[in-house]
């Protein structure tokens, strides 16, 4: 099919690498033909199963004069019917061809699915979906804020606020060591003092500070904490500075209640169950202040955000 | 590929089904609308809905289960906002109607009768996830009779299409009702009243504790629904069928052609893939040219049961 350049589409990738990062994550690479530009803070609807096309089951080809055989899509398993929503940990481009990276932690069908896929393998990729988090015009310095699998895209932002000449930090926390979706070097301090220990951060300028709930790995707590230590150390000043926040909701609203608290401008990429991605079946609902009479309304978490302002989010 | 929807002729027999394609332009950038049939909007009310709390969906093995609690923007923003962009579409529109009593349908239905665009109407008396109204329409024919009545009163220049409910002992009963009462068109089949359970937490999934199965979970029996209402009903009144539940692909599609629909709604399949918009009527025109059918209305109610 053409389509005109720079349309969110149904795109079909042939991987190219899908390897183990950690005990739980994957890194997904996928060179998607005619992808348009994306935002970091975007995602993509992967389908966890393979698309149809490729198996030649779409089955109004039933072969003439013979009974249908056992192409039905239904019955190959019990793969996924709805697709699963994956940030963006990265998209270069090269020529008309984008390579997206994604990161993914397995936690269940779907994603014990992704797993299994190699280099060759053909997946459906539905995007660029969501709003993405934005770079801030004014304020010069950055914190990235992220929690496990809500850190892959945080290093795509990184590389977005790099290339706009802000000054940026970024403090990543997991519940272990060997649950950290990104590489690290072998000395990760204890003390949560910004360091290049996480080598695709430090290339492009990002100091990053590592926090493991167990301490096997940079500092021993959570995440938020060298986050507030880091706004009391006052060499982040609340109104030069924007925070750029992804992870468990305990640990944003966290993040976020802190920063409405110290009068800093912060954004967190929510996560909703989500069933389209594009905004038809009103499943991904985020409370959202609104100056109505009942204070709040509902805003789309697929198309609405998943990015919002931390000072906007009404909580459970 | 064209049919006739009482009098109304659509180019396929392609429509969206109701919630899950919303209101008008969102599937635009992934799919070409113009092509449809007919684009059909999610339920609308006279007031505006929130809807449920959240979580509002699940998936279980070959389906869903949904609790949206019919949120919707409400007719008078429906009007200022969607209208509009519906005129752009290039497809006919059917508005899908829900009320809690009689008097919000006929209000409804009253005031699409001077939109333009909208060429018909789509009564949804079969919501299973509202509190109030929405179902319990859809299960008692003499409700269904009563509402179908009073909105065929309003509904001079529109279709006036009827969707039923399958969370009922014998669905010819509802479908004979709505006849009689004057609908143009039945669409069937909507969700089937389910539960999720999380095990662990020992709690329902949803927080409406039950929701409406969807997807190719349901497609068997939502086939055999058309057939029996075909069979029982709408043949002979003449009275087209929008079939719907789990359509996913062209050879689903033509089950229900041969069981007896006219017309064809895909919902849960749209959200895994909304090109199947294209290529079910794709797949539709190329089986026809393989049996050697000049019109796809000849393999309506085809099916040889002897
Ligand atoms: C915008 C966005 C971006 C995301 N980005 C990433 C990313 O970059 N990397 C990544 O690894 N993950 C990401 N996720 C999360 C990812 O989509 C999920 O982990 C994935 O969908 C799980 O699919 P699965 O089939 O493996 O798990 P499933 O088998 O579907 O379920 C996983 C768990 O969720 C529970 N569950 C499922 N549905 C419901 C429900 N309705 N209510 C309550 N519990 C439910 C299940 O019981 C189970 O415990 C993102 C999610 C969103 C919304
Ligand atoms: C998320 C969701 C929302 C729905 N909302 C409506 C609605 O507002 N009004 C309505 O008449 N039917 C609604 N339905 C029912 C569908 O229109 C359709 O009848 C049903 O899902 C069966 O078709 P499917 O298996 O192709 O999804 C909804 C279904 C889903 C999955
Ligand atoms: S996921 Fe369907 S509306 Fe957001």
């Amino acid at each position: 099919m053409t389509r005109q350049a720079s349309s969110r589409g149904v795109y079909l990738a042939e991987v190219a690498a899908n390897e183990r990062l950690c005990s739980d994550h994957f890194v997904l690479r996928l060179p998607v033909e005619g992808f348009p530009p994306s935002q970091p803070g975007q995602f993509v609807q992967l389908q966890c199963r393979r698309p149809v096309e490729r198996e030649g089951v779409r089955v109004a080809d039933w072969p003439e004069g013979r009974p249908p055989q056992l192409t039905q899509p239904e019955l190959t398993g019990i793969e996924p019917l709805l697709r699963r929503p994956f940030s963006l940990a990265g998209h270069s481009q090269s020529g008309q061809t984008a390579e997206l990276e994604i990161i993914y932690r397995a936690v269940g069908t779907g994603t014990r699915w992704l797993a299994t896929v190699s280099a060759g393998d053909y997946l459906s990729v539905l995007g660029p979906l969501g709003n993405g988090f934005g770079v801030s015009d004014h304020k010069p310095l950055a914190v990235l804020v992220g929690g496990g699998v809500g850190i892959p895209p945080l290093l795509y932002q990184a590389e977005r606020l790099s290339a706009a000449g802000k000054q940026t930090v970024a403090l990543l926390g997991a519940g272990r060591a060997d649950l950290l979706p990104v590489r690290t070097t072998g000395d990760v301090p204890a003390e949560p003092e910004p360091t290049g220990c996480v080598p695709r951060l430090a290339e492009i300028g990002v100091g990053s500070v590592i926090a493991t709930d167990d301490g096997s790995v940079g500092f021993a707590g959570f995440v938020g904490e060298t986050f507030e230590r880091l706004l009391d150390a006052g060499e982040w000043p609340a109104d030069q500075l924007v925070v750029y926040s992804c992870g468990p909701e305990a640990m944003m609203r966290a993040v976020g209640d802190l920063c409405v608290d110290r009068g800093v401008e912060c954004r967190l990429a929510m996560e909703r169950h989500m069933a389209c991605g594009m905004g038809t079946c009103q499943s991904c609902i985020v409370k959202i202040r609104d100056d109505n009479p009942a204070g709040w309304s509902y805003k789309l978490c697929c198309t609405d955000g998943p990015v919002f302002d931390a000072a906007d989010i009404v909580w459970k | 590929m064209s049919v006739d929807i009482a009098g109304l002729k659509l180019a396929n027999p392609m429509m969206t089904a109701s919630g899950t394609c919303g209101y008008s332009t969102e599937y635009a950038d992934f799919v070409d609308l113009r092509r449809l049939g007919a684009f059909v909007t999610k339920s609308i009310t006279r007031e505006p809905r929130a809807g449920n709390d959240y979580s509002r969906v699940v998936e279980t093995r070959a389906g869903m289960l949904n609790a949206i609690g019919l949120a919707n923007i409400g007719l008078d923003a429906f009007l200022a906002e969607k209208v509009p962009q519906l005129e752009k579409l290039g497809a006919p529109v059917f508005v899908n109607v829900a009320g809690t009593s009689v008097d919000d349908y006929v209000a409804v239905a009253e005031q699409l009768e001077q939109v333009p665009v909208v060429r018909g109407i789509e009564l949804n008396i079969s919501c299973p996830n509202v509190k109030a109204g929405g179902l319990q329409f859809g299960t008692d024919p003499e409700q269904v009779r009563h509402v179908t009545a009073a909105v065929r009163g309003a509904c001079r220049r529109n279709v006036l299409i009827v969707k039923l409910s399958p969370n009922v002992t014998d669905i010819a009963a509802t479908a004979a009702a709505a006849v009689e009462a004057g609908a143009d068109a039945l669409s069937l089949i909507n969700t089937f009243t389910a539960m999720a359970i999380d095990v662990e937490k020992r709690r329902p999934v949803l927080a409406n504790a039950t929701g409406g199965l969807s997807g190719p979970a349901i497609r068997p029996v939502a086939v055999y629904m058309v057939h029996r209402v075909y069979t029982q009903v709408t043949r002979d009144a003449n009275v087209p069928i929008i079939g719907i539940g789990g359509i996913q692909y062209a050879r689903d599609a033509l089950e229900f052609i041969l069981a007896g629909a006219t017309g064809l709604a895909v919902g849960t399949a749209l959200f895994a893939d909304p090109t199947c918009l294209h290529s079910i009527p794709e797949g539709l025109a190329d089986y026809c040219r393989r049996h050697g059918f000049r019109r796809l209305t000849e393999l309506v109610g085809s099916l040889q049961t002897a």
